[in-house]
């Protein structure tokens, strides 16, 4: 595939001139992150600049959210370690008791969320190919490249999530609830925190996916795809987190 | 000064709802915000006054309430603490007046993510609401105190409030903090993707800088909190045992959870907690660096150090939570651990202290409203702060822990410097915001009685502190030496009700100006930032196409002759200056 990013040109602006207080910087330097829109509204800013802002955007919420999921590991970790003094048997008790996940449909759902992630980049990659028409201000094919790719990540995202909902009902069959076991709870919370996340970036492609029939400019859709992208290969990363978290550190 | 003609830009089009209600102007959000954070110090307050008042009177009769019951104390308790640390000092420093002057000052004209921006302000809304719906279930409000600590807040049975009153706590936290992170992004984002030519990040305002880097601490922050939140939610509603104690008799019943670490909830609760203290006070700290500057008349004295203390204290902030926990039982190494590094935030903190006295040594100072609070921020910041190396001592804190000697010490420091950096910028941007000056002389007597009540109320509280007064006792009758201290409350009570009463002095101030006050002009105070350029208050699209090109740092001031108007001594950012 071809790399169009080098036709279409990320314009380098000039590094930082320093400066301080008081200090007039020298004349060429731009300062500034302003991305070029000169405080214009959205509408005027071009493809390129909209795409590195809402870029780096999901950049910084996905340090919140790994934050979220760090704070929710050192709980575990932290969980994984309390004892509790058992006056009847007179010893330190741990509460925290083996748990049989079902590898199989465990593994299952990881080879498609990796799929998924895989059909999404190529789909990303397929809109960046054609932006160059955009750019050039001509209407690009509809759904060429990114339909059949969007379309599968779509189908093995919900796939994911219904895989997922049946790992939680293998479970619950075994009569390990929410409420069973620490381990159990960390489970379900980690592994449906995640599903949620999912879900988030789920409706974002759906949306994309539909939207871009309907009325929504090209590059907005290139953006949108672009940024759910970056979102989804993090849930992946997640995914693949949680489920070494939950077979390595088992207790 | 030259080309100050303001741009206006005719909105049209657009009806009153989506205006001023579902606007997505980032300046009708920040006074969205902002009014908010009014109405919750307006409750916050009332319930404070309520304490007080059942502190020293416990069995008198108040008009619609009759006499206060102890578990209602620990309601209002839980809510004061609750909506001031939330609602008031987080929201208003940073949402409220960041979202109105960040873009501006940064000269652009609008948020990097102005949908976003709306959605953040409507959540916290509705957590707000969620909050207050607590006073109105059955059982009333919880009563664990705004750190919810477990198993308390986990066990239903454990009080009045500890039902569904617990319930909308968590819940309406768990939404503010969703709000705030998603209001942390767009922050960031606009510091870091918007700023107008020419201004680099060491041009930047101190103000603009202390939003940054709170926006940081709120998005690592509040994440956790988050996490937090929902596990306490699930150990309440889905039988979890995150935090609930094995063997736990609560109320003569015993609990069905088993294994559970209470320390783990207070371990991820102040792993937020203490970000969130300096979430509170570093948009002050900007502010406060900020007016100093303006009013001496002087450049800041040390920029680059102002900075460079802000990024320290946001750093450091986030090692220090485990000296919230020296008595819950930690290992002494830990203690020494986290007692350094407490007594470590003392050097960017003496930094900032030292460079506000160097910025106001030696300067013209115009002894206005906004320099006198902010200089109240600097006594109230020094008189408080003094307190917190003491109180990172664990050997001291195990004697002052849990009693008003805490309570005096994050009031100064927290609540009184923070409320005073609120107002020095409610009265310094009243007329950016509104277009009208504020009366000086309500203002100044408005000054005066906060900030001498400020001390009253809560000097003594060491006093109370050193003595052994416990926190959170709803009545000091039948203990015999803490009985002996009410006449010492009965003063605090007192000074409380003068600084209250002054405060509608404030009130009656900022509506009467805003109708009545004299008309401010553009640039009232003579400052060199860039929202002074725009008319008061600033068009619907701020700068429009006249883009500003910063050629200057932003704390140009006491060299006349610089800019071409002899009588300026003051040189505004995107200005040209004399050759």
């Amino acid at each position: 595939m071809t790399r169009v990013s080098e036709h279409v040109g990320i314009e380098r602006k000039p590094k930082l001139g320093g400066g301080g207080p008081g200090k007039i910087p020298h004349h060429r330097s731009y300062g500034g992150g302003d991305d070029g829109d000169h405080g214009q509204p959205d509408d005027f800013l071009s493809a390129q600049d909209r795409l590195r802002r809402y870029r780096i955007g999901m950049v910084v919420t996905i340090i919140a959210l790994s934050t979220f999921f760090a704070g929710l590991t050192v709980a575990y970790f932290l969980r994984l370690s309390v004892t509790h003094w058992d006056y009847d048997l007179r010893r330190s008790m741990r509460d925290w008791r083996p748990l049989a996940l079902p590898y199989t449909r465990l593994f299952i759902n990881t080879l498609m969320l990796l799929v998924s992630s895989i059909s999404l980049e190529l789909a990303r990659r397929g809109l960046l190919a054609k932006s160059e028409f955009a750019t050039m201000g001509i209407a690009p094919p509809r759904f060429k490249v990114e339909l059949p790719w969007l379309g599968i990540t779509v189908i093995l995202g919900f796939a994911f999530l219904a895989g997922q909902i049946m790992v939680w009902n293998i479970l619950r069959q075994q009569g390990i609830y929410f409420s069973s076991n620490t381990r159990s709870g960390f489970f379900y919370l980690l592994t449906g925190s995640h599903a949620v996340h999912l879900a988030g970036g789920l409706l974002a492609l759906l949306w994309s996916l539909l939207a871009g029939s309907v009325r929504m400019r090209y590059e907005s859709r290139q953006i949108a795809v672009t940024v759910t992208a970056w979102y989804w290969h993090f849930m992946g990363v997640l995914w693949v987190f949680i489920f070494a978290l939950m077979h390595f550190s088992r207790g | 000064m030259q080309n100050s003609a303001p741009i206006t830009i005719q909105t049209s089009g657009q009806n009153f709802l989506r205006r001023y209600i579902f606007s997505t102007d980032h300046k009708t959000v920040g006074l969205q915000y902002f009014f908010l954070s009014l109405t919750a110090v307006l409750v916050g307050m009332a319930l404070s006054l309520l304490m007080r008042i059942h502190i020293v009177w416990p069995k008198a009769a108040l008009p619609f309430l009759g006499a206060i019951k102890p578990e209602n104390y620990l309601a209002y308790l839980t809510m004061h603490g609750t909506l001031m640390v939330f609602f008031v000092l987080s929201t208003a420093p940073q949402s409220g007046f960041g979202n109105y002057f960040l873009p501006l000052q940064l000269g652009t004209s609008e948020m990097a993510f102005p949908w976003l921006n709306m959605a953040a302000f409507w959540i916290t809304l509705f957590s707000f609401l969620v909050l207050m719906a607590a006073f109105f279930v059955p059982g009333g409000a919880s009563l664990a105190g705004w750190t919810q600590y477990p198993p308390l807040s986990a066990i239903a049975a454990a009080g009045p409030g500890q039902g569904r009153g617990t319930d909308l706590w968590l819940l309406s936290i768990g939404l503010f903090c969703l709000a705030s992170v998603l209001g942390a992004v767009n922050f960031i984002m606009t510091t870091l993707k918007r700023r107008a030519p020419g201004m680099t990040l060491m041009r930047m305002p101190l103000p603009c800088w202390a939003w940054f880097v709170t926006a940081v601490l709120i998005l690592l922050a509040f994440s956790v909190l988050l996490a937090a939140a929902i596990m306490l939610l699930l150990d309440r509603n889905a039988g979890t045992s995150f935090f609930v104690p094995s063997g736990l008799v609560v109320s003569g019943a015993a609990v069905d959870h088993h294994g559970g670490s209470p320390l783990l909830w207070q371990h991820l609760f102040w792993f937020f907690g203490h970000p969130e203290v300096y979430i509170a006070i570093l948009p002050g700290m900007g502010m406060t660096s900020h007016l100093l500057s303006i009013f001496s008349r002087k450049p800041v004295f040390g920029y680059k150090a102002m900075v460079g203390a802000t990024l320290g204290i946001g750093a450091l902030g986030f090692s220090v939570w485990g000296h919230h926990m020296f008595v819950s039982g930690m290992s002494p190494y830990a203690g020494f651990a986290f007692s350094t590094l407490t007594t470590a935030i003392a050097v960017p903190s003496a930094v900032k202290t030292f460079n506000w006295l160097g910025t106001l040594w030696r300067g013209r100072i115009q002894f206005t409203v906004p320099l006198l609070f902010s200089i109240g921020f600097v006594s109230l910041f020094i008189s408080g702060g003094l307190t917190g190396p003491m109180l990172a001592q664990p050997a001291l804190d195990v004697y002052l822990h849990d009693t008003y000697f805490v309570v005096a010490h994050f009031h100064l420091i927290m609540a009184m410097a923070g409320m005073f950096a609120i107002f020095s910028a409610t009265y310094f941007w009243f007329p950016k915001m509104f277009g009208r000056m504020m009366s000086q002389r309500l203002g100044a007597l408005h000054f005066w009685i906060t900030f001498l009540g400020a001390y009253a109320i809560f000097m003594p509280m060491h006093l109370l502190g050193i003595g052994g007064n416990p926190r959170r006792y709803s009545e000091l009758t039948g203990v015999q030496y803490v009985a002996a201290m009410v006449p010492l409350h009965k003063f605090i009570t007192v000074a409380a009700i003068v600084t209250i009463a002054g405060q509608f002095l404030f009130l009656v101030n900022f509506f009467w100006s805003m109708f009545k006050g004299a008309p401010a002009g553009d640039n009232p105070w003579q400052c060199t930032t860039l929202e002074w350029r725009l008319s008061s208050p600033p068009p619907r699209h701020g700068f429009g196409d006249a883009v500003p090109v910063v050629k200057h740092g932003p704390y140009e001031y006491g060299t006349p002759g610089f800019s071409n108007r002899a009588a300026d001594d003051f040189l505004m950012q995107d200005a040209t200056a004399n050759p």
